[in-house]
């Protein structure tokens, strides 16, 4: 194996044309792979040092954050603690402090995994990737970017060279959790994020995205069109939870069962609901 | 290829094979045996080490990846014979059982201080996340985390106080 560290992005476009190359930002998930041996890169193209792929920049169009900034960095961003906060919870339970100075955006997303967090609050906040060549750039949605278990809209020699999120409402109202066997350093047994907004105890706006229940992240389309326009009651949150249970596609794995996960979905899904509105007359918290 | 660093304040250069773990060339190059390797892919913390001044798992990270930084192991935090007040307070609350945690524990603990000098058990708790204990059951390396915090706040100017980088 060869390794290739390049600092600019005309040198790593260049890079990332060679037969076998891999992209390498923080390495925790490649070097994870690497050592059980599913993977074995023909050559590792070092991008952590390309400094334009880890600026964080404020705008008022939106918030674009580098491929390439580190978890911690992005969390310790203004920006990112005032007007994304389901971004900051969800990151905040990503790894570990040793994990979040390593990872990066980029690699959640081209790592694909249906558990990936970082992924989710992209796609609740509507986010876009930037995706580069050596001869230009095009713009995805998050959620056609990732299509499935290791599986994105990467082309050969392309890379992710930053993600947008639209600049957010004021009156968002986040909600995140994540079910696993333990706190820290958890990958989701299934997991809900979302963005609340009412006005006069009717929901005017909703974003629900389920994790580790379908082959990416999965916006709950069928739940937010159920919910909007409706005051949070009893009802509602049954209904709700059933059509989340219904929208999603779980799998039998080593962490949990299908419907074990599908149960959970419905139950979250309440809870965000439940929260989100600071209703309090739906019964006990699951 | 050749890499090179500065490891606990002394310049290194190593012959390394490119796809070489940190966590490797620090043990068997450099004979720096104090970072241990428990699980080898980022969920125990055994292998805890500062880069560039934040905690990172030293067997996620490729030797080449840290060419030009500085690197702080558990070496490196001792003042000659004179432990720091961390390691001190570890053994003074008993947070020690088999050791093989400890370093780690040691180093995740040294960047929460070196960051913050009074932080509250969350923050301790919230620093601490990417270690593993099997033996202690976690409270006395949370009482010898808070005992370190308070000596250290006593003592600001003293060649322990974890310097700023
Ligand atoms: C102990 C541990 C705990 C973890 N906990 C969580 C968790 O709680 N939640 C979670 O979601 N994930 C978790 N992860 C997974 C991992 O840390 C994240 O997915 C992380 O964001 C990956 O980023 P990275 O920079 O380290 O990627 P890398 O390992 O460097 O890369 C991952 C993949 O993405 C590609 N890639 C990276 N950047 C780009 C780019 N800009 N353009 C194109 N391709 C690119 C690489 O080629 C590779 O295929 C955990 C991992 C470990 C080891
Ligand atoms: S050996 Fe590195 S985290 Fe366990
Ligand atoms: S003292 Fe034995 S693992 Fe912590």
């Amino acid at each position: 194996m060869d390794y290739l560290r390049v600092t600019s992005e005309v040198e790593l476009a260049a890079a990332l044309r060679e037969d076998g190359a891999v992209f390498l930002a923080g390495g925790t998930d490649l070097l994870v792979k690497m050592r059980a041996g599913a993977l074995r890169p023909r050559l590792l193209v070092d991008a952590a040092r390309v400094d334009s792929l880890r600026q964080l920049s404020d705008r008022p169009d939106g918030l674009w954050i580098g491929s390439g900034a580190r978890l911690e960095d992005v969390l310790a961003s203004d920006a990112v603690r005032r007007d994304y906060p389901l971004l900051a919870a969800v990151l905040h339970s990503l790894g570990s402090v040793q994990i979040r100075n390593r990872a990066t955006l980029g690699g959640n997303l081209a790592n694909a995994s249906p558990a990936a967090d970082g992924v989710l609050a992209l796609i609740a906040y509507d986010g876009k990737v930037a995706l580069a060549t050596q001869t230009g750039e095009r713009t995805l949605d998050v959620s056609e970017f990732v299509r499935g278990p290791r599986r994105t809209a990467l082309a050969a020699g392309e890379y992710i060279r930053s993600i947008w999120l639209p600049a957010p409402r004021s009156d968002w109202v986040p909600f995140f959790h994540k079910v696993g066997r333990r706190q820290a350093l958890t990958i989701a047994i299934a997991s809900v994020g979302g963005l609340l907004a009412e006005r006069d105890g009717v929901i005017v706006d909703v974003r629900v995205v389920a994790g580790s229940v379908a082959p990416a992240p999965l916006r709950l389309h069928p739940v937010e069109d159920l919910v909007v326009g409706r005051p949070v009651d009893r009802t509602l949150l049954a209904t709700a939870s059933e059509a989340a249970r219904k929208a999603v596609a779980p799998i039998d794995d080593v962490r949990a069962s299908a419907p074990y996960r599908r149960d959970v979905i419905g139950d979250l899904v309440a809870r965000f609901l439940r929260q989100a509105s600071g209703h309090t007359a739906g019964g006990a918290s699951p | 290829m050749k890499v090179r660093f500065r490891v606990n304040r002394r310049e290194a250069a190593v012959e390394v094979d490119p796809g070489a773990r940190l966590l490797d060339v620090l043990r068997n190059d450099l004979h720096l045996t104090g970072t241990k390797e428990g699980c080898g892919e980022g969920e125990c913390g055994a292998c805890t080490i500062l880069l560039n001044g934040r905690p990172v798992n030293s067997c996620l990270v490729l030797a080449p990846q840290a060419d030009g930084c500085e690197i702080t192991t558990i070496e490196g935090i001792a003042d000659g014979p004179h432990l720091h007040p961390i390691q001190e307070a570890f053994v003074e609350e008993g947070g020690v059982q088999c050791g093989f945690c400890t370093p780690g524990f040691v180093m995740s603990a040294y960047a929460l201080l070196r960051a913050n000098r009074s932080p509250t058990d969350d923050e301790i708790l919230a620093a601490l996340e990417g270690n593993l204990c099997r033996c202690t059951g976690y409270a006395k390396i949370l009482a010898a985390v808070r005992r370190a915090a308070a000596r250290l706040a006593l003592k600001p100017d003293s060649e322990h106080t974890p310097e700023a980088e």
